[in-house]
């Protein structure tokens, strides 16, 4: 048995798994950008703190493409879960499976100190993939509240209208508006942890889960064959 | 022609028949109709025999009653509406008491399936309650009766329509709106707003009379015509909204400007009304008009959803999301920030102290757990 220490250099006994195929790496990192400027224009839109010819209505225009993009990233990633290879399935983030469920729970107890071992696998540990479910439900919100914010902007004979059923389901526009405001910092502070535990995993593990993002691959241990 | 009732009306009054003609066409425009539909209208009012309407008042504040009569400026609407066919209203009927309620009972029973009602003011949900007894009958009993026997029903103001005020949490007589306190009620049609635009009322009206149906309406059953465009959208301020000038602080230089009144709360972004086109009390003016922030009056619930009025967003358990929401989320994020350094700095260090080995090397695992125990031992 080739056992391999964890913080072994990257490429010694260690195997090249093809984690993130294209469209995941794709999705990923056009909802990095959209939300960095969905968040810096839609914080201009609640709060506008100074004034320019019509910079209120090109920031909003800004923010109306934005949300286009990402709302078709987040499409495309939905889909991408039933047609994607196994660690980007729909069953990787909502944890059904026994092993799945194990997977939380050691990811749970090794984040609170209460483990000592890392779930070592080259997709989403449990606790990571609940996180990313949860997070796209706040993704889902924000496209709702979003739309329900629109619609009544939404030109004569838009199909957008169709949303006009979420105003009344939210409680009214101004409900709406605040959800809205309140996923946006949801998503914020998600981001903050998210890069934290990436900075954390790559120091920790040496898998190359920092350039995973960008190439697809990791870099597992070899063998034994790794388990959820 | 023969004279109709209404033009002897008219002229008795000295209302001239370009004015009655001009009133006609102010009509087609408040229900966005090409021009050559004023000659239909008049057409229409001329001759039509006159609706029978019953107007009931509930749990209100006469203001809707207030807009319609438009109390200051007697026009040529006021003799079109309350001179001629409004058997029953009791804010403006000679009649009182048994009498009063004598002609409401007879215009029922006689016109039974044909006249309209007119409701103002919410519905106490029980009837057994004590709340909003009319003649010794509760509110519901007698909306049940009369609308459930009418042609059609208006909900008119924001009190009909949605509760309004006196559904505002706690809703303390358990307020419902004519729809909910009368299932089923047919034809039922809403007017919003706090209080309903005599223009809007009239026009509605005027619309039966010439079309003889109900307008298009939005999804809370508002006719589209006057609930068709967002206050934001036809507001004579959007050009400050859009390019971030902004009223910052009652009667500064941008309020004696007339900038926009986002900051100060406006929920114009939020409510569908006509105010900006129609205006009010004929046409002299409107509320974001004369510098004061838009409430949303004519949305659902909005004594309890557009509140704090002078702020862009709603309150979370009674704390003010419009001032605390950004900071607490920038706390937040630092917060998660520095948790996860001290979370960094304890899972490096127990690694460091090699803790930490690959699950499936057991073997080596159990070894290191064992130097580690002793480690602590030894320290101890
Ligand atoms: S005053 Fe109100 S309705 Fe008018 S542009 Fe500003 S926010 Fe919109
Ligand atoms: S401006 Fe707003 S609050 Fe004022 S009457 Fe119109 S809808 Fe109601």
């Amino acid at each position: 048995m080739n056992a391999v220490p964890s913080d072994a250099p990257l490429g010694i006994g260690r195997e090249r798994v093809y984690v993130w195929e294209l469209p995941v790496r794709l999705v990923h990192w056009l909802l990095f950008f959209s939300i960095l400027i969905l968040a810096a224009t839609g914080y201009y839109i609640g709060n506008p703190f100074f004034s320019g010819t019509l910079v209120m209505a090109r920031i909003r225009e800004v923010h109306l493409y934005t949300s286009i993009v990402f709302s078709l990233c987040v499409l495309v990633r939905v889909y991408w879960g039933f047609a994607g290879n196994r660690y980007a399935r729909w069953s990787e983030f909502i944890p059904v499976t026994r092993e799945r469920l194990r997977s939380l729970w050691k990811s749970t107890l090794f984040y609170t100190f209460l483990s000592r071992e890392p779930v070592e696998y080259p997709g989403h540990n449990g606790l990571a993939g609940l996180t990313y479910a949860v997070i796209y439900g706040v993704y889902f919100v924000m496209i709702a509240t979003g739309l329900a914010l629109y619609q009544v902007y939404a030109p004569v004979g838009s199909p957008l209208h169709v949303f006009r059923f979420l105003i009344p389901f939210f409680g009214g526009l101004q409900i709406a508006r605040l959800i809205h405001h309140i996923g946006m910092w949801v998503i914020l502070i998600f981001m903050v942890a998210h890069l934290y535990f990436v900075i954390l995993y790559s120091t920790i593990e040496r898998t190359g889960i920092f350039d995973s993002i960008l190439s697809g691959f990791k870099f597992m241990p070899r063998k034994p064959p790794v388990k959820p | 022609m023969a004279q109709t009732r209404l033009m002897r009306e008219l002229e008795r009054q000295g209302i001239s028949r370009r004015e009655f003609l001009t009133f006609c066409a102010s009509m087609a425009a408040v229900l966005g109709m090409p021009k050559s539909a004023s000659a239909t209208i008049a057409r229409a009012i001329e001759t039509e025999e006159r609706p029978i309407l019953v107007w009931l008042e509930f749990q209100d504040c006469a203001g809707n009653t207030e807009s319609f009569l438009r109390a200051g400026h007697p026009t040529v609407a006021d003799l079109i509406l309350d001179t001629i066919s409004l058997n029953y209203h009791e804010t403006l009927m000679a009649a009182a008491g048994t009498q009063a309620e004598d002609a409401l009972e007879s215009t029922v029973a006689k016109h039974k399936g044909k006249y309209i009602a007119l409701v103002e003011g919410s519905i106490p949900a029980d009837a057994d309650s004590g709340y909003c007894m009319v003649g010794g009958r509760s509110a519901l009993d007698i909306a049940r009766e009369v609308c459930g026997n009418a042609a059609a029903t208006v909900a008119v103001g924001t009190c009909a329509t949605f509760g309004g005020l006196p559904a505002a949490r706690p809703n303390p007589t358990r307020a419902l709106s004519v729809a909910d306190a009368v299932p089923g009620v047919k034809n039922l049609i809403h007017l919003s707003a706090c209080p309903a635009n005599a223009e809007n009322i009239t026009a509605l009206i005027v619309y039966y009379l010439t079309v003889k149906r109900w307008p298009p309406l939005d999804q809370y059953r508002r006719p589209l015509f006057a609930y068709g465009t967002l206050i934001h959208d036809a507001c004579e301020r959007r050009a400050h909204f859009d390019s971030g000038q902004f009223v910052e602080e009652w009667g500064d230089e941008a309020h004696r400007h007339g900038y926009c009144l986002y900051r100060m709360g406006c929920k114009g972004p939020a409510t569908s009304q006509n105010c900006p086109i129609v205006q009010w009390n004929s046409h002299t003016n409107w509320p974001i008009g004369c510098g004061h922030p838009c409430l949303g009056c004519a949305e659902p619930n909005f004594w309890d959803v557009m509140t704090p009025f002078y702020e862009r967003l709603p309150n979370v358990a009674g704390v003010s999301a419009s001032r605390w929401l950004d900071p607490v989320g920038l706390t937040a994020s630092g917060a998660v920030a520095a948790a996860a350094v001290i979370h960094g700095i304890g899972e490096v260090r127990r690694y460091r102290r090699g803790h930490h080995r690959p699950p499936e090397d057991k073997g080596h695992a159990d070894e290191n757990k064992h130097e580690s125990d002793s480690n602590e031992e030894s320290r101890k």
